[in-house]
């Protein structure tokens, strides 16, 4: 434990010094939120719906620093640790790669907390936001969200053979994911056949999820969508821990 | 005493280029032992497989009876290790450096205590980035022993020291020696292996070429001076050496 705390707190130094996730996962996130906010305010969702556009997009927006984090800066960080050799240095110390893997995790859920937290306080101080579903339905897709997109983050970064391979997949994943599932361009004004390519997305389905728990909207088709999300987390949560590149 | 490094019939190739071929080493405890060579004579090598941070093709190596694949955690509880490339995040600082270090593990030395012994204390709060280079290299031994070890492995000792550094610090080896500490070190400085290494192992393009003691590397050479034998030894022409 004590390993833990010491590695968490340094590395939680070194990740705040570096700026990127400030901007990546907090502020990015608060920006959006304040442009939907002031162009679409109040409005209802379209025509005669019982929920605010900003309601229905507020699951959305949560899940942006849980994207910057888990496919950008987790697998950026640990790929960039094995190519300044400083994995290569942790082999020959009693620490394992799960504890590696695990401060830097942490650090993630805390940005993404942060940010969870930040957008909840704007969106209700000056946006008049509610959350209409149940809390812990959506606490509890938010989980399943960041522990599937983490996951992810986890294998690129556990076993991509160098910093540039690790930053074109963490790429090729993250700008899709970012613009397409939803997470900053609005999911429903998208024309119907880019919809069904995001659909194909992960994020995607984790913010359909989350867009139900925080609407309160019947949550019927949800077991596919969390199914798939957890067995995709076990796997790359297996690979990354099993196939550890230390160098 | 103890063996506390043993090596037997070790040998390492990259794609077909022989590296290390046929090596034996047994390193006792309490004593320096001193991996010579040019570059690229198989130092690096022998060390990162002795590590087990690389796989060796053939041969069986332990570090105080344990296998540095199947024991890592157990074994690496007390062996500390410098190695000759940089390793640290941008910016960390040496306090944090060390702090993270210590943390890792269960007897760890106070780091405090080892940056006065080096003469760098004052630099805890700045980053590892803006020491200069003898302090860094000061730096990287006291991360190598804040564990403190049973064996300590220094990949090229003292580069980048001025001559009162290197003397400070082969005093302090000197003294964890007598308590007992097992050295293995590389270094291209034939004053410090004389001063330090109680025995020496010559590599010349992956073999040993000689094997023993300081005094019997001079005796066996035509030359009275280390530095000289040692040049002999690991000189390119092979010819000459056998007419001796």
């Amino acid at each position: 434990m004590r390993t833990f705390r010491t590695m968490l707190k340094n590395e939680m130094k070194l990740s705040i010094r570096d700026m990127n996730m400030i901007i990546f996962a907090i502020c990015i996130p608060l920006a959006v939120l304040i442009i939907l906010g002031i162009i679409y305010g109040n409005k209802p969702a379209y025509e005669g719906a019982e929920y605010t556009f900003l309601e229905q997009s507020f699951g959305a927006l949560t899940t942006i620093s849980i994207c910057a984090g888990g496919v950008m800066g987790l697998p950026l960080v640990i790929s960039d640790y094995r190519n300044r050799k400083i994995l290569k240095h942790f082999k020959v110390t009693p620490v394992s790669p799960a504890m590696i893997l695990a401060v830097q995790v942490v650090i993630y859920t805390i940005y993404s907390v942060v940010s969870l937290i930040l957008l909840y306080v704007v969106s209700v101080i000056f946006f008049g936001f509610h959350l209409n579903g149940s809390i812990p339905v959506f606490l509890g897709g938010y989980l399943l969200v960041m522990l599937s997109i983490f996951s992810i983050g986890m294998m690129i970064g556990g076993i991509a053979p160098n910093s540039q391979t690790a930053s074109v997949i963490a790429s090729l994943l993250y700008f899709p994911m970012l613009i397409f599932s939803g997470a900053t361009l609005p999911y429903e004004v998208m024309p119907n056949a880019l919809q069904k390519i995001a659909d194909i997305l992960p994020l995607t389905q984790g913010i359909k999820l989350l867009k139900a728990a925080a609407l309160g909207l019947p949550l019927d088709n949800v077991f596919v969508p969390i199914a798939v999300m957890a067995v995709l987390a076990a796997v790359c949560i297996g690979v990354s821990i099993r196939f550890f590149k230390w160098e | 005493m103890n063996e506390i490094i043993s090596v037997k019939q070790f040998s390492k190739s990259y794609g077909g280029l022989t590296a290390v071929q046929d090596l034996d080493l047994s390193v006792m405890q309490g004593t320096v032992f001193g991996l010579l060579g040019e570059n690229g004579a198989g130092k690096s090598t022998t060390i990162e497989c002795i590590l087990g941070t690389r796989i060796p093709d053939t041969g069986t190596i332990s570090i105080m009876g344990m296998n540095p694949f199947q024991q890592r955690k157990q074994l690496f509880e007390n062996v500390g290790v410098q190695f000759q490339e940089a390793n640290y995040q941008d910016k960390v600082t040496v306090s944090e450096l060390c702090e993270v270090t210590q943390s890792l593990y269960k007897k760890a030395a106070d780091y405090r205590e080892l940056l006065k012994q080096f003469g760098i204390s004052e630099k805890a709060k700045s980053t590892v980035k803006e020491l200069s280079g003898g302090q860094r290299q000061k730096l990287f031994i006291v991360l190598a022993l804040i564990p403190q070890p049973k064996v300590v492995f220094l990949d090229e000792l003292t580069t980048g020291l001025d001559a009162k550094a290197r003397r400070e610090v082969w005093k302090i080896l000197s003294n964890l020696k007598e308590k007992g500490l097992t050295i293995f070190l590389t270094s291209h400085f034939m004053d410090e292996v004389e001063a330090l290494c109680d025995t020496i192992c010559i590599l010349k393009k992956g073999k040993t070429v000689f094997y023993g003691t300081v005094k019997e590397a001079v005796e066996s050479s035509p030359y009275k001076n280390f530095e000289d034998a040692y040049l002999w030894y690991s000189d390119e022409e092979t010819s000459e050496n056998e007419n001796v």
